[in-house]
């Protein structure tokens, strides 16, 4: 029986249960599904700013449609590959610096667990999102073939002030509870790959501090964040 | 013998008896004099045809025998014939002789001669005096709409005035033009006597412009004569007419439709009757607000107003005010209005919420908590 408290709150005993198991990815990627499927909800919302951007161009609710299915397809997959898959093969490769043993299934299914309370983040900026949407101010694009004023437009948006303030939230909240997934994924890869805490340690905060800089970045240069978390 | 002197007596009788009778009947004509002279009409115009009456009455005891009576004049041309038939005017009696004449002479006065040549006593001459005066009756405008507007009915008055020194009968007057239409379409005023005028009120309804003719028929004696004044009728606006001007103007965007709301002001100094706001042809009017109906909107007054539509491929918005002025004549103002390049978002008050900040806070304490507690516990 899982137990998902001792995941949050102690991974390293959650964790010390499941040696000596057959790693299942079942749950992992349940979580990860439910992950994919907020950021999903997420993207789609968002993408409503840019079909407001559109409407006031002829066909420009069919082309907001599309983006809107674009975009909440585009988060579902970029979840799933980027915070589960990537972030898996990236503890994986790094691990192998340390000589960790372990299957990359393993890592996989350790990986998909510390997913969770990026989860949790995802379900609250969700929620976040929703608040600030009708606050926030679109510009209209009327000719999608000027792309300097698509460009314009875009940067408006971004620059709007609702837009820059949930941009922030958005990152703050994030940041926080990729803080602890990567808490939780460090116990995770120790674990799967059977390493050193300190060396567990290098391998989850360096990629993870690095994703954070570049959400960091991302936020205060203007540019839309990967994924939905 | 006898016979030779019964002759030569009777012929001397009649020698002495026949200048005896030639002299009374000269006594008798000397009796006759003209009493009364007539003219129709009294002062003619040029060309006008009319007629001269005389009268004359036999003051004498005896009655007098009148071979001719005529009229003659080198100017005025008498078209009756002369009165050629012997015929005796009674003692005391009156007799009236009418000769029609015409006067196809400038301004001036005449005096054709009334002539009666009596039988064995000479004539009578009396020079008649005959006035021509070639003035019309005078048109003039008294007020008229600064400004015609098209459909738009509009008082129109007219005064004739009679310069003439005799009056003038059968007077009418009407309004002609090409697409007006004039109400009463004319007016009888009958006769105009001298130094005297007549005012006359139209409503005139024009429908392009055009050249306005008030015509003035009337009769001098029995001959027509013909008065017209034009005047050009340029179509404007009114300087008085309702003024719909549209202030407040903002445009919200619910979804793919729009909302503009506004304020409409009537800045003329007419009534505005049956004002209704829509949207024009670039834009598609969709509900609840396809059209608005202010109704009636008093000089000075203003009433706000929503109209919802659709806009696609568009970034103007033409607003169409139309409204109705007292003759029920309808008139449209259009309005174009930008639409936003942005949808208008909650106002920004500057300030992080104080609700986010709480939740990151405790999200920040939360998981530093539990993270703090996951490694005390190793």
């Amino acid at each position: 029986m899982i137990n998902l408290l001792d995941l949050l709150v102690h991974p390293e005993r959650f964790f010390s249960r499941l040696e000596g198991k057959e790693p299942d990815l079942k749950i992992p990627a349940a979580i990860a599904l439910a992950g994919a499927v907020v950021a999903a909800v997420a993207g789609y919302a968002q993408s409503s700013l840019f079909s407001e951007m559109l409407s006031g161009m002829g066909g420009g609710a069919g082309v907001g449609a599309f983006m809107g299915i674009m975009a909440a397809v585009g988060a579902f997959f970029g979840f799933l590959v980027i915070w589960w898959l990537v972030m898996a093969a990236i503890f994986h490769v790094i691990s192998m610096i340390f000589k960790g043993s372990g299957t990359f299934s393993r890592t996989l299914a350790n990986t998909g667990y510390g997913l969770l309370p990026t989860l949790i983040g995802s379900v609250i900026t969700t929620l976040i999102l929703f608040t600030y949407l009708p606050r926030i101010t679109v510009p209209l694009v009327r000719n999608l073939q000027d792309a300097s004023a698509v460009q314009k437009a875009m940067q408006e948006l971004m620059l709007d002030p609702a837009m820059k303030e949930f941009t922030q939230v958005s990152m703050a909240i994030s940041i926080l509870f990729l803080v602890w997934s990567a808490n939780i994924w460090i116990f995770g890869v120790r674990q799967a790959r059977s390493l050193a805490l300190k060396q567990a340690c290098i391998t989850v905060v360096v990629p993870v501090i690095i994703f954070i800089l570049y959400m960091v970045y991302v936020t205060f240069s203007g540019f839309s964040m990967l994924g939905g978390a | 013998m006898n016979h030779r002197c019964m002759l030569f007596i009777l012929i001397a009788a009649m020698v002495a008896i026949i200048p005896v009778s030639a002299a009374e009947q000269q006594t008798a004509a000397a009796q006759v004099m003209v009493t009364n002279v007539t003219l129709d009409p009294q002062v003619f115009m040029t060309d006008d045809t009319g007629t001269v009456t005389v009268e004359v009455i036999n003051n004498g005891a005896q009655s007098v025998a009148i071979s001719r009576v005529t009229m003659y004049d080198e100017k005025i041309r008498v078209q009756s014939r002369a009165y050629d038939t012997t015929m005796y005017l009674g003692a005391g009696n009156r007799m009236t002789f009418t000769f029609t004449v015409s006067a196809p002479v400038p301004d001036g006065i005449y005096y054709p001669v009334f002539s009666m040549d009596f039988r064995d006593a000479g004539y009578l001459r009396y020079p008649v005096k005959l006035q021509v005066q070639d003035k019309p009756l005078k048109v003039s405008i008294l007020s008229k709409p600064d400004v015609f507007t098209g459909g738009k009915k509009e008082q129109f008055e007219v005064l004739v005035g009679n310069p003439r020194d005799n009056g003038v009968s059968g007077v009418i007057v009407y309004p002609t033009g090409e697409g007006i239409e004039a109400s009463p379409s004319s007016i009888f005023v009958g006769m105009i006597a001298p130094d005297q005028s007549q005012k006359v009120t139209f409503s005139l309804t024009p429908h392009q412009s055009t050249i306005l003719e008030i015509h003035v028929d009337y009769m001098n004696g029995i001959n027509s004569h013909a008065e017209v004044i034009r005047l050009p009728i340029d179509l404007g606006k009114s300087k008085t007419r309702a003024e719909p001007i549209l202030s407040n103007i903002q445009i919200e965007r619910k979804g793919n439709t729009y909302s503009l709301t506004g304020d409409v002001n009537n800045a003329g100094l007419e009534v505005a009757n049956a004002v209704v706001i829509t949207t024009g042809d670039s834009v598609v009017p969709v509900d609840p607000y396809r059209k608005y109906v202010v109704g009636t909107l008093q000089p000075d007054d203003f009433s706000a107003f929503e109209v919802t539509f659709t806009a696609e491929g568009t970034d103007r918005v033409p607003v169409e005010v139309s409204y109705k002025d007292n003759d029920g004549n309808l008139y449209t103002t259009t309005t174009t209005i930008d639409i936003p390049l942005t949808k208008p978002g909650a106002q920004e008050n500057g300030e992080f919420p104080i609700v986010i900040i709480a939740v990151i806070l405790v999200c920040a304490a939360v998981i530093g908590g539990i993270v703090w507690y996951s490694w005390r516990k190793r």
